[in-house]
């Protein structure tokens, strides 16, 4: 018994930390171009489990079938964002400034949520939310078994985009070195577009498929981007498949320590393991060699 | 007369002392003319000064030695419990408002804070770092003091007795008072070798190093110093508040604040800091009073507007106009 309720805690924890991880993932491409962390990333995850939500409530479109609509919609606004706010902070030499404006960004939609569709907590309800499998005794939701398919989806798409497409090559090398890559002949402002687009489209798939597990609030934004750049941490910044690890790697922390030390305590464990893997481990868990900032 | 004091602030170093000792002057005689119980213009400036400080703490760890810290809620809300614990307690056994050992005590326990994660945090070459760390520990800091609720009494807080409440006159001197020292403390340190130290250090740490500064040493102490000027400026808002939560004096807004008022003033100025302040403090007065609910919005508009058209300031706007016309 004590056994089949460890290895529940344990599945749910890495089910709820691939919503983590796909978070993690986006930061993670943006930190390789544009040598930010962008703040605003859970924000925007928020923002659009509530469009999720909405489309759900209004026009009756199922949560997963959002995801047709949501992931163009996300990758335009990415793109426009980059054009419209960062393009000229991001040549900048000063990062800070891009930093800030992220900060802005995250001030502003989060207040203008909390206007519009007030501070009460939500949540998608469909016919499948309460559907739960129970092989050999351990429960799983059926959405958050198909959270984890769709985060493994998600990384492998983005995997093979920065692997096999020459736009993928161009951001690749962009992470490595921004200086040489624009001496070889490409726009600086293009892979930085295409790597902020792709991270507003994971925030896009990670707020869906948070909607579908998890009430959500404006301000539970923040708190989600803390937790995407602990998972950054744990997995290595710049390393993109060690984000996703890093994401699974915390959830189980989380489900382990409101699990055997208490539901508020979780939180402080995973920031203490956070501090302690900046102070002794800065290259991550799962990278290899510290890559040059 | 006039003559000389123009020919006096002519220098730029004199003009910062000049218009720093006027303002003090003016402020310090606001109070004589207006209805100070019942004026909103008190109140206003009492928030303003306490602003001062804590965008003057921010403006040394970032603005001078470049080091963008996260986690200035941490030691304002530490700097009020300390207040409000020690207040509650009589643990100095002076037993009386407004003590300035218990104000001094409220900027050393941050400083303490600062040191022991400032060491290893800031001996990572990579600034990133630090701002993540010090998001993490104001986070930390939040559920150790809801979950320590025999002494700090949880979610709800602590109250201390508001009956010794008589005006806001004092409040206002000691929030001028605090200012000033902020913008003094900045000011002497930026001027002396320590200074020029973090200077270099932001512009440029390798070659800083290379040229004999002991980086951590300095990056700590901008960290400590302003860990100790944001405590004291949460200090006098737990005399203030009489009643502080984790809600009201740890939340983001007071990590956040310092950062748009020396953002919107000038990062890395003497007066930007100050400048921001008033803006900031007279945009959020204004917002609270006419639409309270919106203005949030306003403010993250205004950092992103700030940020894109003007990211060295109001204090840089200034320079851009002036050289434009040469």
């Amino acid at each position: 018994m004590n056994l089949i309720l460890t290895l529940r805690v344990l599945v749910n924890g890495v089910l709820f930390g691939t919503t983590y991880g796909i978070a993690a993932v986006g930061l993670s491409l943006i930190f390789g171009t544009m040598r930010i962390i962008f703040f605003a990333q859970g924000t925007f995850i928020i923002f659009f489990a509530y469009i999720s939500y909405w489309l759900l409530t209004l026009l009756g479109i199922d949560p997963y079938l959002s995801l047709i609509i949501v992931i163009p919609a996300s990758l335009l606004l990415g793109s426009a964002l980059y054009y419209g706010i960062f393009k000229e902070a991001a040549a900048n030499e000063d990062k800070n400034i891009s930093l800030l404006l992220a900060i802005g960004l995250m001030y502003l939609i989060e207040n203008v949520m909390l206007v519009l569709w007030t501070p009460d907590p939500r949540s998608v309800v469909t016919s499948y939310t309460t559907l739960v499998f129970r092989p050999f005794g351990i429960v799983i939701p059926f959405t958050r078994l198909t959270t984890l398919f769709i985060a493994v989806l998600t990384a492998a798409g983005v995997f093979i985009f920065l692997k096999k497409t020459l736009v993928g090559t161009a951001v690749r090398a962009a992470s490595e070195d921004m200086v040489s890559t624009t001496l070889m002949g490409i726009n600086p402002n293009w892979v930085n577009a295409v790597a902020f687009a792709i991270g507003i489209g994971l925030a896009g798939v990670a707020g869906v498929a948070l909607a579908t597990i998890y009430p959500f609030d404006p301000s539970y934004g923040f708190i989600f981007a803390i937790k995407a750049l602990i998972a950054l941490a744990l997995g290595g910044i710049g390393n993109v498949y060690g984000a996703l690890l890093g994401g699974i790697l915390l959830g189980l922390i989380e489900s382990l320590g409101s699990f055997y030390v208490g539901g508020g305590w979780a939180d402080a464990i995973s920031y203490g393991v956070f501090l302690l893997v900046l102070i002794f481990r800065p290259q991550g868990l799962f990278g290899g060699s510290i890559k040059k900032a | 007369m006039i003559d000389k004091i123009y020919s006096y602030i002519k220098d730029k170093r004199h003009a910062n002392i000049f218009f720093t000792v006027l303002g003090a002057l003016i402020f310090a005689i606001i109070p004589l003319f207006t209805d100070v119980e019942a004026s909103y213009l008190i109140y206003f400036l009492f928030l303003t000064f306490v602003h001062t400080v804590i965008a003057q703490g921010w403006n040394l760890v970032a603005g001078y030695a470049g080091q963008i810290s996260l986690g200035q809620n941490a030691f304002f809300g530490l700097g009020a419990y300390t207040t409000a614990l020690i207040w509650l307690h009589d643990i100095t056994k002076t037993g009386y408002y407004f003590d300035p050992v218990v104000m001094i005590l409220s900027g050393l326990v941050p400083i303490v804070l600062a040191i022991i994660i400032g060491i290893p945090l800031l001996s990572r070459l990579r600034g990133d770092y630090f701002a993540f760390g010090t998001l993490g520990i104001g986070q930390i800091i939040i559920v150790v003091f809801l979950k320590a609720r025999a002494i700090t009494g949880g979610a709800d807080g602590l109250h201390i007795p508001s009956t010794v409440y008589e005006s806001i006159v004092p409040y206002y001197y000691t929030g001028l008072l605090l200012a000033l020292f902020a913008i003094a403390v900045v000011y002497f340190i930026t001027r002396s070798r320590i200074g020029l130290a973090l200077r270099a250090i932001r512009e440029d740490e390798m070659s800083a190093a290379s040229h004999g500064v002991f980086i951590l040493k300095y990056k700590v102490f901008a960290f400590a110093v302003g860990a100790f000027l944001t405590g004291i400026a949460g200090s006098l808002y737990a005399y203030y508040l009489f009643h502080i939560n984790p809600d009201s004096v740890l939340n983001m807004n007071w990590l956040f604040y310092p950062i748009l008022m020396c953002v919107l003033g000038g990062t890395g100025t003497i007066m930007g800091p100050v400048i921001g302040a008033f803006f900031m403090t007279a945009i959020f007065s204004f917002g609270d009073v006419y639409f309270a609910q919106t203005h949030p919005i306003i403010s993250g508009v205004l950092i992103i507007l700030v940020m894109k058209f003007m990211p060295t300031g109001i204090i840089g706007l200034k320079d851009r106009i002036f050289s434009r016309g040469k």
